[in-house]
Formats: structure tokens, C-alpha cells, sequence
């Protein structure tokens, strides 16, 4: 198995803070790998690294054989690279739909001037991208909510509307930022089935921020632990379990923080 | 219902905009009230594109530009020039050129003067929508706002070629705070012919809401909208930011530039381009017809400038009737800071109990969206 | 010499009225577009004041312009105080999403609009003038900003309310969880900045500029500048940024290019803007969110927003 995502000791300053000191993993095509750690390991900084919202100080990020690192963020999606947000990011002012039809921009062969003047292309497109924002919806489990505001939906439809919207971008590696944050039990466990038939039905690789070990225990299959921006250990859920190091930055971790997080 | 198609309503435009036209020359000498209203429905229309064209980017980009007036003034100035050049080639004579230019004059002159005032303007707008790329909020607004400054006190502050270069002789010839009164010919100025009349500026106009409706209504617009709601997630998807909002910037430029040429060469014009055109305060009017409007709704933004200049026009004629027909006071108010006062309350009331104007972002005749 | 004097004068009066714009950014992240319409209108009511209530040179003499001083700057706090009950706070509290980052600016400019036609109304377009023989001498002037300044800097320094404002601009929420209430704290800054601004425009009125409603346009945007160019939201900066501006306006004067002085300020307000928008004194916590939307990649929270927002979580 191939390759898809290389980091090589990726490394990111803030000021005087090192946020990320030589972090290198790779993952491989078609799989689903976890990114751990404490809180403040650097986990979502190394997301905001892999699409462009902060540059890399020192390292390189490849996908397949195409280097991200100097991309700007709307390069590195077309390049194939989609995300979720942590904490999330939807269109606030605009419908479901809309919230998708955005991704589809991308796929978009005419010039806007062509859009409206309503060439026989872009209305072509626009049937596309229509076509294809329903379908989307649908897996997602929102079909018949089209036309409702994007904020005005619980929070766990604005999480799967945020993944309905990446996966509009037709990717080829999904990175997901906490996905089961505010889940209980049972939605987890969805979430876990869900992740896994995404992957198989449109040919993902999956990375995943998590906090919920539930999710990352059962639907990965290779985890990476981060604490304080460096790397801690890298293996298989089993491993990384017994891994004395993982346990012992876990155990040292604050309550209250771990609350806070929650 | 069966749609009728659109070759038949732009024709059915054309036509009423050229009966317009006609009906607006037969009134000059016939009836002042009739003139008096198709001043103002030109006014309207100017001022309909103006806003319009900024609400592209106040409100669907979401860039607040207080600069608006810059464009304007540039286009003012560019497009009187052309104009009054393009007469002058034409051998109008100059007793005709004081006075109204007829229809098919303008047939030659308008499109000489719109194609190259947009393409100017849009290369401007693109330089000034250039920062929109490092600054936001605020400190774009103060960009906007320097650039529109740094444009009329140049005119005004370069009144003689000083430097005795061709770039201070060309700002010298502007007129400073006198005004451009365009070329000389024969020791006497052109002046800035009065030749669009309601088919250019009301038939333009028209033009730019339906580009303005098709423009918020496709991928482009919804991509606008996404970048003005949040631009890291815009980006995440493949909306490059700085491509659509230095866009939005262009096109807004355009349209300002063809409502400030139209301005300087409308029927029964001023005759001359001043820097006022370009004050802070005309701005203001435009942003607070977009605002009160609905910024992002392109209905909204044309109603509100309706609204505006006819609240405008009617106020100063009823004054000056109250003057005329002995109110005492009312003479001695100042009429132009009265109703200043009063737009500038009314936004202020406006933001404070419906911040998202008249329409919010809908259009006229749309549903209501599910509310959050 | 006495152009070094000129040049310091000058740009201490428009550091006083700097500070007004700086002080509120900081607590606010709003640029207080109504500021210099404070300036004007407490040159209004110096100059009636001491006018019509006071007799002038003849009768109130110096004494008289100290009366009228204190009157204007007692009514620059209200006024200021009162638009930011009546304008800012409300809005504080309701304004949501994509409005909540345009409406304080809107407002701002609204407010500033309606108060520079109100006076155009009430005292209208003919300029008014101090008599000259009340200018104090040149030396006093820069005294005078400098005595101001310095009780402004240990005020903001050795205070509980300074502290408090300090507290404010770093992190609203965290200062209200502390029992600082921000309201309040953003009430006495509008106070203090008004105030300032009362005093530089009767140093100002009485020495050069004719009162009159458009004033607070060309001088307010002269302080703003200086505001900027200092690095909005710190008030040395604005000291500095006020006397830097001074000695421009003074050399300008030697050129060839004095007709465009005012164009040339603006110029120099868009390029700091373009290539240094934390200005020379900006706060590190300034320079990193600037540079965090130089390059097109801020979180949401813009300069404008994030105060207010921070802000209308605690008030």
C-alpha cells in the first residue's frame, strides 16, 4: 500500500512558543489514522499545517508526490485535501444546500461572467453541482433539509453538514477535527460505522483528531500520539493502549483541563 | 405560467427607456412638473447603479468600502473628458454644446464615454481591492476611505502646473475646487455636454440590477457570500478569498464609475465635474441607500437609493414652496444640513432596531428563509 | 528654535486628540468615527462660552478661557459618554453574525454625520474665531498637553480604573469574570478621550483653527492618522504618532508640495496601514493579529470584531 499523506519533521513556531518540533508520519492511501494527544499537543495546528492556514517553518508535507507546504489554503483543497473544524464552521447566513453548492466552485468550469450570462456550460455545472449536493445530503442523512439555515440545524447535523460540505470537494484525503465532540454513546458509535462506509464509498483516506477513545480505539487502524508538539509514540490501537509513555501523558494531564475540552 | 423570454422583455425595456427619452425632450419647453419628475427618476437611476454597485461589495462580499465616492468622482472626471472631447471631434458647435444634446448624439457619445470610464475604473478598483487581501474590517474601510481622499485633494490642492511636469499640468487642468469645465475651444470652455438622458441612465441602470440579481444568484455570488461569512472555511473548500473579493472590488469600481460619468453628463447636467462629487458625505449617502436597504439584497440596496433621492428631491422642492410661500423660518434652515441630520439619524435608528435593513439580505418578492 | 516649538505644539495638540481614538480602539477595537465630532462640538461650547456667557478678551481675559475650558471638557464627557449609551451599547448587545462586524462602524459613522449637520444646523457654515490676543504663547501649549498627558500616563498606570482599562483591552471577558465590568470601564474611557479632545480643541481653537462644523473632519482626521501611525491602541503611540505628524506638517510647509499637504497625509495613513498596520508602537498582541490578517489567515476575529464582541459578552 502506497503513501498518501507524508509529513516530514513538519516544524511551526509561534513567537517563541514551538507549537510543532519535527513531527513526521505518513499515512497510508485508503486508511483511517488517529492524531492524539493531551490538550495543546498540536494536533489541530498540524491540520492547520497540512491545509495551508499556517506555514510550515521547517519540513515537508506531500501528498501523493505534490508538495503542500507554500500552497495557499483554496490550492491545497483543490489539490484534494478536505477538512472539518473543531470548533464548527459553517455558513452562517446561507441554507444546507447553499452550504454544499459552495464546495462545488471548485469544479466549476466557467468564468462568472459565463454564469450570468447563463452559458449552456455553467448551467450544465450548476446541474452538476445540484445533483451531486443532494446525493451528498442524502448520505448524510439530511435530505429534506435543504432550504433550512445552516445554524439552524442541532448540532450534531451541522457536524455531519460540515462533512456533506468537505466531501462535496470530491477529495482524495478527508481530515476530520474532532468529529464526535458532544456525542453520546450511541452517536459515537454511529459515527464509527459512518466513518468507515465514507472511506469505502468514495475512496478516502481518513485522518482524525479525537479525544473520544471510544471512536479512535474502535475505527482506526494506525494512531499517532502527539504531547507538546513532538511525538510520542506511533502503532497500531493495541499498541498505543499499553504504550507506557501514552498512558503516563494522559494520566499527567490536568482535570480540568480535560474538562474544559469537553 | 409560461415565462416570456427574455429577448421580449429587453426589447419591451429598450422601448419604454427610448419613449422615456423622447418624452423627456418634448417636456423640456412643454411642462416643468413633468420635467421636474423625470429629473428625478434619472437621479433615481443614478443613484440605483451606484448603489447597486457597492452593495456588491459591501454587501455580498462583505469588504466595507467607504470610498465609494472616489470611483464616482473618477468616473465623473474621466467620463466628462471623454465626453467633452468626443463632442468637440464631433464639430458640435458650442452654442449647441450648452445646451441639451439630442438622442442620437448621445447614441454615438454614451458608449464612447462607458466603455472606456468602466475599463479605467475597474483597473482602479482592482489596485484598491488589492489590500483587501492584508486588511480587514476597519482598517480596509480607512483604506477605502484615504484612497477617495487622496484623489479629490489632489484636484483640489493642484491648481497650477507648479512643478511644471505634465502630470501636474494635466491635475491643474481639472480645475481644482472650481471644477472641470472641460477643453477650451476658441478661449472659451467646452463644458461638460448634457447628452444622457432617461434611456442611457435609466436603461443602464435596469441593466446593472438584472447583472446584479444573476450575479448573486450563481456559484459566483454564493461563493461571494461564503468568503464574506467566513474565510478560512471558504478557503477550506477551495474558495480562493483574494480572487473574489479583489472581484467584487473590480466590479463595484465599474459600476461607480459609469454612475459618476452618467452623473457628469446626464440631460440638464451641472456642465461641469467638481471635487465635491468625491466628499466623504457622498459616501455616506450611498452606504446608508445600501444599508437601509439591505446590504447584500440587490432589491433592497435599489429601493434604498430610490428612496433616498426621491426623500431628497421632494424634500428640497417642498422647502423651497414652504420658502416661497412665506414660512418664515423655513428660509433661514439650512435645507442641505437638515436633511443630513435626518438620513444620518435614520441610519443610526436603522442599525440600532433592524441592523440588517429594510430587506436583510432577501430580495423582493422572496420567501422568508427558515429562521435560525 | 522657534519652528522646533511650532512642529512640538502642534503635535502635541494633535496627540491629545489622538489619544480619544486610540484609547477607545483599545478597549473597543471600534474606530470611534464620533470622536471628532466631540472635538468640534466642545470647541462650540468653549467658544459660546466664553463669546456670549463670558464677554471675550475684554471682559473674561484668561480667566475667562479656563472657565470655558472646564465647561467644554464637562460637556465632552457627556456627549461622549452619552453616544456611547445611546449609539455603541445597544448595538454591544444585539448585533449577531455578519452585521456584528459592520454595524459598530455604520453606527459610528452615522452618529458622526448626524452631529456635524446638527451643528451646521444650530451654529451654521460661517466660521468661528477666538480672539486672537486669548492664543496662549507656544511654550504653554506644549506645557499644557504634556501636563495632560503625563496625569493621563499615571492615571492608566498607578490607578485601579487604568489598570482595569488595561484589563479590558487585553481580554473583556476575562476582566468581567475578575469583577471588572466592562460597561463601566468603557464609559470612563469615552470619559477620559472626550475630555482630551475638549482640551485640545480649545488649544487649537484659540491658537490657529476657525470653529466650525466641518473642523472635526479635518483636524479629527489629522489625530486619527497620528493614531495609526503610532500603532492604534497604544497610547505612547499616539504621543508619539501625534508629534511625528507635527514636525511632517511643519516640513511640508519648505516643500514646494504645501498644497498638498493634506493629501500627503493620507497617503502616509495608507501606506502605514499597507505595510506596518500595527503602526511604530503597536502592541506585540497588535502586530500578531495584523500580521495574522496580512496574510489573509486570521481566525474570524478581525480588529473590529473581536473587542466588541468580547466586550457585549460582559456588558
Amino acid at each position: 500500500m502506497t503513501d498518501l499523506l507524508r509529513l516530514s519533521s513538519v516544524e511551526k513556531r509561534f513567537g517563541g512558543l514551538r507549537a510543532v518540533g519535527g513531527v513526521s508520519f505518513d499515512v497510508p492511501e485508503g486508511g483511517i489514522f488517529g492524531l492524539i494527544g493531551p490538550n495543546g499537543a498540536g494536533k489541530t495546528t498540524v491540520f492547520n499545517l497540512i491545509t495551508g492556514v499556517y506555514q510550515a517553518d521547517q519540513g515537508t508535507i506531500r501528498l501523493a508526490d505534490r508538495e503542500l507546504v507554500g500552497l495557499q489554503p483554496a490550492q491545497i483543497a483543490a489539490a484534494g485535501v478536505a477538512r472539518t473544524f473543531q470548533n464548527i464552521r459553517l455558513f452562517a447566513s446561507m441554507t444546507v444546500l447553499e452550504n454544499v453548492l459552495v464546495a462545488g466552485e471548485l469544479r466549476r468550469r466557467s468564468h462568472f461572467l459565463g454564469e450570468i450570462a447563463r452559458s449552456k456550460i455553467a448551467r450544465e455545472d450548476e446541474e452538476l453541482v445540484r445533483t451531486r449536493a443532494a446525493e451528498l445530503l442524502a448520505a448524510m442523512g439530511l435530505a429534506g433539509q435543504e432550504e433550512a439555515m445552516a445554524t439552524s440545524l442541532p448540532y450534531g447535523s451541522q457536524r455531519r453538514l460540515e462533512i456533506a460540505r468537505a466531501l462535496m470537494l470530491a477529495p482524495k484525503l478527508l481530515l476530520l477535527d474532532e468529529p464526535a465532540a458532544g456525542l453520546n454513546y450511541g452517536e459515537a458509535e454511529t459515527l464509527k460505522e459512518q466513518i468507515r462506509s465514507l472511506r469505502d464509498r468514495y475512496e478516502l483516506t481518513v485522518v482524525l483528531v479525537e479525544h473520544n477513545m471510544q471512536v479512535v480505539m474502535g475505527v482506526c487502524e494506525r494512531i499517532h500520539v502527539l504531547d507538546h508538539g513532538i511525538t510520542l509514540a506511533e502503532g497500531t490501537p493495541a499498541e498505543i493502549k499499553s504504550h507506557p509513555k501514552v498512558i503516563a501523558a494522559y494520566l499527567g494531564e490536568d482535570l480540568d483541563e480535560a474538562e474544559a475540552e469537553a | 405560467m409560461k415565462r416570456v423570454p427574455a429577448w421580449v422583455l429587453v426589447l419591451v425595456g429598450c422601448a419604454v427607456c427610448v419613449g422615456l427619452d423622447y418624452a423627456y425632450s418634448a417636456t423640456v419647453a412643454a411642462d416643468r412638473g413633468m420635467k421636474f419628475w423625470l429629473m428625478i427618476a434619472v437621479a433615481c437611476a443614478i443613484n440605483v447603479l451606484s448603489a447597486t454597485a457597492l452593495n456588491v461589495v459591501n454587501g455580498m462580499a462583505g469588504q466595507f468600502s467607504i470610498g465609494h465616492a472616489g470611483f464616482v468622482g473618477l468616473g465623473a472626471y474621466l467620463g466628462g473628458a471623454v465626453a467633452a472631447y468626443v463632442a468637440v471631434a464631433m464639430k458640435i458647435p458650442l452654442a449647441a454644446l450648452h445646451d441639451n444634446l439630442s438622442f442620437v448624439q448621445s447614441l454615438i457619445i454614451v458608449p464612447c464615454v462607458v466603455v472606456p470610464v468602466a475599463v479605467v475604473c475597474a483597473a482602479v478598483g482592482f489596485v484598491v481591492g488589492l489590500p483587501s487581501l492584508r486588511l480587514r474590517g476597519d482598517y480596509l474601510a480607512i483604506v477605502t476611505l484615504g484612497f477617495s481622499e487622496i484623489l479629490r485633494l489632489t484636484v483640489l490642492g493642484t491648481v497650477e502646473d507648479t512643478a511644471k511636469n505634465p502630470i501636474t499640468k494635466a491635475i491643474a487642468a481639472l480645475g481644482g475646487s472650481l471644477g472641470y469645465r472641460g477643453p477650451k475651444l476658441d478661449g472659451d470652455f467646452v463644458g461638460i455636454p448634457s447628452v444622457a438622458g432617461p434611456f442611457w441612465t435609466v436603461g443602464i441602470a435596469a441593466f446593472a440590477v438584472f447583472l446584479a440579481l444573476r450575479l448573486k444568484r450563481s456559484g459566483f455570488g454564493r461563493a461571494l457570500r461564503a468568503v464574506r461569512e467566513d474565510e478560512i472555511a471558504a478557503s477550506a473548500v477551495g474558495v480562493d478569498p483574494a480572487r473574489y473579493k479583489v472581484t467584487a472590488f473590480v466590479l463595484a469600481a465599474a459600476g461607480a464609475g459609469i454612475a459618476g460619468a452618467l452623473l457628469a453628463i446626464k440631460r440638464d447636467g451641472p456642465g461641469i465635474v467638481s471635487p465635491a462629487n468625491m466628499r466623504f458625505d457622498k459616501s455616506f449617502e450611498v452606504i446608508t441607500m445600501v444599508i437601509l436597504g439591505g446590504s447584500g439584497s440587490v432589491s433592497g440596496a435599489a429601493i434604498g437609493a430610490v428612496l433616498y433621492t426621491a426623500v431628497f428631491y421632494l424634500s428640497e422642492e417642498a422647502l423651497n414652496q414652504a420658502a416661497r410661500a412665506g414660512v418664515g423660518f423655513l428660509a433661514n434652515v439650512d435645507a442641505a444640513a437638515l436633511r443630513m441630520a435626518l438620513f444620518a439619524l435614520t441610519l443610526v435608528i436603522v442599525m440600532l432596531v433592524r441592523p440588517e435593513g429594510l430587506f436583510g439580505e432577501r430580495e423582493l418578492f422572496e420567501k422568508k428563509r427558515v429562521a435560525r | 528654535m522657534s519652528w522646533l516649538l511650532n512642529a512640538l505644539a502642534q503635535g502635541s495638540m494633535i496627540a491629545l486628540i489622538a489619544l480619544g481614538y486610540t484609547m477607545v480602539y483599545g478597549v473597543l477595537r471600534l474606530i470611534n468615527f464620533a470622536h471628532s465630532e466631540v472635538l468640534m462640538m466642545s470647541g462650540y461650547v468653549a467658544f459660546l462660552v466664553d463669546d456670549r456667557l463670558l464677554g471675550g478678551y475684554q471682559h473674561g481675559g484668561t480667566r475667562g478661557v479656563l472657565i470655558s475650558t472646564a465647561v467644554a471638557v464637562v460637556a465632552a464627557v457627556l456627549l461622549g459618554v452619552g453616544i456611547e449609551a445611546f449609539a455603541y451599547r445597544p448595538l454591544r448587545a444585539r448585533a449577531r453574525g455578519a452585521t456584528a462586524r459592520i454595524a459598530p462602524l455604520v453606527t459610528a459613522i452615522g452618529v458622526s454625520m448626524l452631529l456635524q449637520s446638527v451643528a451646521q444646523l444650530a451654529f451654521t457654515a460661517t466660521p468661528q474665531k477666538f480672539d486672537p490676543r486669548l492664543a496662549p504663547p507656544v511654550g504653554y501649549v506644549v506645557l499644557i498637553a504634556a501636563v495632560v498627558m503625563a496625569g493621563l500616563y499615571a492615571l492608566v498606570h498607578l490607578t485601579w480604573i487604568g489598570k482595569a482599562m488595561r484589563a479590558v483591552s487585553v481580554n473583556a471577558e476575562a476582566a468581567r469574570l475578575m469583577g471588572i465590568r466592562p460597561s463601566r470601564v468603557i464609559a470612563v474611557t469615552f470619559a477620559i478621550g472626550s475630555g482630551l479632545a475638549a482640551i485640545g480643541a480649545v488649544l487649537y481653537s484659540t491658537t490657529q483653527a476657525s470653529i466650525e462644523p466641518t473642523m472635526g473632519s479635518s483636524i479629527g482626521t489629522l489625530a486619527f492618522v497620528a493614531a495609526v501611525f503610532g500603532g492604534i491602541g497604544s497610547i505612547p503611540g499616539a504621543m508619539l504618532g501625534g508629534v511625528l505628524l507635527g514636525f511632517l506638517g511643519e516640513l511640508v510647509k519648505f516643500t514646494s508640495f504645501s498644497g498638498m499637504k493634506d493629501a500627503i497625509v493620507f497617503l502616509l495613513l495608507v501606506l502605514v496601514l499597507l505595510f506596518r498596520p500595527a503602526g511604530l508602537l503597536g502592541s506585540a498582541r497588535a502586530r500578531r493579529s495584523s500580521r495574522r490578517a496580512w496574510r489573509g489567515r486570521a481566525r474570524t476575529f478581525a480588529p473590529s470584531t473581536g473587542g466588541i464582541r468580547r466586550a457585549c459578552a460582559g456588558s
